[in-house]
């Protein structure tokens, strides 16, 4: 078709004001990186955990209700310690502190994978195609351009994380049936809120930086790759090699892990199921009377167990990464492992780090040739 | 008003790129010349307002290039010099993000994205990828999408850098439809008086950031009033000659001849010594500078 053939026609409509241009970035980015079929793939395996999620905290309700809806699968609770049976409200927030905990835990691996898929381009891509004076050439600020590509990777991460946990807390709370449940469990659902705004914060900003530093997404990618995997196997050599308590915070998950527990308080819950499934063992032998442990009958019940929880055999090493690793301070096992603010400044000089790396990559108009 | 500065001044470091350039210039095609590190590509920016001043005022649309850049840039649309785009997204997406991106709403930068590029002659290359446009597309390409939300200004730096003659034609003839036709304010930025003087009626030259000429291009090229080009059917060095003897200075330039009358003497004076040499004057017409003149004399005069 020749030029002009159409015409010009002027416009009339009116135009936004400047405050949600962030937003504009972010749903193209979102659009644009939704037709990769890989992301497609992985958010829908991410689907998986949440839904095991929310069917955990679904039969957790029933359970305290003693529904009858169970019936059928009463042969699957005739293992549980008879405390638990008996009063499983009691244990509410610890079975929902590892339920979320063990969720995170999966949700971590697909997070990074989703980073992985999603972040590369979303500023290499910028620079090798010059898009910079096409943003700020427009009422785009440099803060609403990092914000928008910011965005991209919080809607993935928050998909996978954040709503999740919310839905899950929210069907949770519905199906027990108990106004008390929200007062038990808020804890639960603030550790987790916060430790998904730890995740998204995190990798973004560590992403964004990496993919400000080269034209080629593919490098980028290389590098979170190495940044995940390496950090990870350099953490466990380490820690097989020189055995010092500081060897995990080599590992970017690990850091992460280590902030969850903290958050969610992971280690007393877990150490209070061993004191149950233990105390419950006892009762079991003493009702078999076959031995002389039977004599001491049922010593101190959970809060004893919690003060004093006996390590199982399958307990990771201390200071493992990813592990129930103890560490010192109140309400946690001493002795072992190393304090989660380790963990949280080693999250936050790479947040500050990344923040300056994109100050000083990404420069305004100004300053471009 | 459409632009006013006034002692406007940035430095970077010891290098003055404005100097105190006060300018104000009203509605149409403007062309901005300069040589190199002129500054036109700091007053570029400044007007977008997207350098901090050193010292100075200004508006633009009457608009505080210090306090409303924002309000500027989007009732403004720039073609930047660079080949850049938005990647990863075809003809359409593009326009309507970048129109998106100054304010307009995903539905109507849609529509208007595939008005605009009918326009700019791409509509059938819109559900291409970007990447895939030759230089010469990629070129409308950012007019559209810096056309998409009809600003009252169109800054375009250097468009037609790199373009073969035909795509070069297209954006002009698109620059100058814009202007003319449709009412749309132009800055033109250009080393290539040629694309200006097609494009543009008023030029601002600049130099070492300081304002070295303006006005409208016919004003800057009037005609000279004692100097006129002739051309003869025979040697014009021997008419030239001719004239030399009789007191009248003229200078051989292409195929013809550049002559300063006295004050005294009309052209009649180049009739009479025509016919004394048997030779038939073929042209004879005022003379007036070229725009390459102008421009040379108001670089060369501050040095």
């Amino acid at each position: 078709m020749p030029i002009l053939d159409q015409g010009y026609q002027h416009w009339n409509g009116t135009l936004a004001g400047h405050a949600g241009r962030c937003l504009v970035i972010t749903r193209r980015g979102v659009g644009v990186q939704f037709k990769n079929r890989w992301v497609q793939w992985i958010l829908l395996a991410a689907l998986a955990p949440a839904l095991v999620l929310a069917g955990f905290l679904v039969v957790w309700g029933l359970f305290e209700q003693k529904s009858s809806l169970l019936t059928p699968f009463l042969f699957l609770v005739q293992g549980l310690p008879p405390e638990l049976r008996a009063g499983p409200r009691g244990f509410r927030s610890t079975f929902w502190t590892l339920a979320f905990d063990q969720f995170f835990q999966i949700q971590l691996f697909f997070s990074m994978i989703l980073v992985l898929l999603v972040g590369p381009e979303l500023i290499s891509q910028d620079l090798r195609f010059n898009a910079m004076p096409l943003y700020f050439s427009r009422p785009v600020r440099r803060i609403d351009y990092f914000l928008g590509k910011f965005g991209v990777i919080a809607a993935y991460l928050g998909g996978v994380t954040i709503l999740p946990t919310m839905l899950a807390y929210a069907l949770g709370i519905g199906f027990s049936l108990d106004p008390s449940t929200l007062g038990d469990t808020w804890r639960v659902l603030l550790g987790s809120l916060v430790y998904g705004v730890i995740v998204v914060l995190s990798a973004g900003t560590l992403m964004l930086a990496i993919s400000s530093l080269s034209r080629n997404s593919r490098h980028v990618a290389a590098v979170w790759l190495g940044l995940w995997i390496l950090s990870n196997v350099g953490a466990n050599v380490l820690e097989q090699t020189i055995e010092r308590p500081w060897c995990p915070l080599v590992s970017y998950t690990g850091n992460l892990n280590r902030i969850r527990e903290a958050l969610l308080d992971t280690r007393s819950a877990r150490a209070q199921v061993r004191g149950l499934f233990q105390a419950g063992e006892r009762m079991g032998m003493d009702a078999a009377g076959s031995t002389g442990f039977g004599r001491r009958g049922r010593r101190g019940g959970l809060a004893d167990a919690s003060a004093h929880p006996p390590l199982s055999p399958a307990s990771p090493r201390p200071g493992m990464v990813g592990g129930a690793v103890p560490a010192s301070g109140a309400g946690e096992e001493p002795g072992s492992g190393y304090p989660w603010p380790w963990s949280a400044l080693v999250l936050l000089g790479l947040g500050g780090g990344s923040v300056w790396t994109l100050s000083t990559r990404v420069r305004s108009l100004d300053q471009l040739r | 008003m459409l632009i006013e500065l006034q002692g406007v001044t940035k430095t970077y470091g010891k290098i003055t790129a404005l100097d105190g350039l006060s300018v104000s210039l009203s509605e149409g095609a403007i062309g901005l010349l300069g040589p190199n590190g002129a500054g036109k590509t700091t007053l570029i920016r400044s007007l977008m307002g997207l350098i901090t001043l050193d010292a100075g005022e200004g508006k633009v649309l009457g608009l505080d290039i210090r306090k409303r850049s924002l309000d500027i840039r989007q009732r403004i649309g720039f073609v930047p010099e660079d080949e850049c785009l938005f990647p990863g997204l075809v003809g359409v997406e593009f326009v309507a993000y970048a129109g998106e991106l100054v304010g307009m709403r995903p539905r109507d930068a849609m529509q208007r994205a595939h008005e605009v590029l009918d326009y700019v002659g791409l509509g059938e290359a819109r559900y291409r990828r970007v990447e895939s446009y030759s230089t010469g597309m990629k070129q409308r390409l950012k007019i559209a999408s810096a056309i998409v939300h009809d600003p009252q200004l169109l800054v375009l730096d250097e468009p037609t850098n790199g373009m073969d003659p035909a795509g070069r034609s297209e954006v002009l003839e698109l620059s100058r439809d814009l202007s003319r036709s449709k009412g749309m304010s132009l800055l033109v930025s250009s080393h290539l008086l040629p694309d200006v003087e097609s494009v543009c009626d008023h030029v601002v030259v600049l130099g070492r950031g300081r304002l070295l000429a303006q006005g409208s291009i016919q004003q800057l090229k009037a005609a000279h009033d004692q100097e006129v080009e002739v051309r003869v059917r025979g040697d014009q060095r021997a008419f030239a000659d001719r004239l030399a003897r009789r007191g009248i200075a003229a200078e051989l330039v292409d195929d013809h001849l550049v002559v300063r009358l006295p004050q005294e003497l009309g052209t009649r004076v180049l009739w009479e010594l025509a016919v004394e040499a048997g030779e038939q004057v073929r042209a004879l017409r005022p003379r007036r500078s070229t725009l390459e003149e102008v421009f040379l004399k108001a670089v060369a005069e501050p040095s």
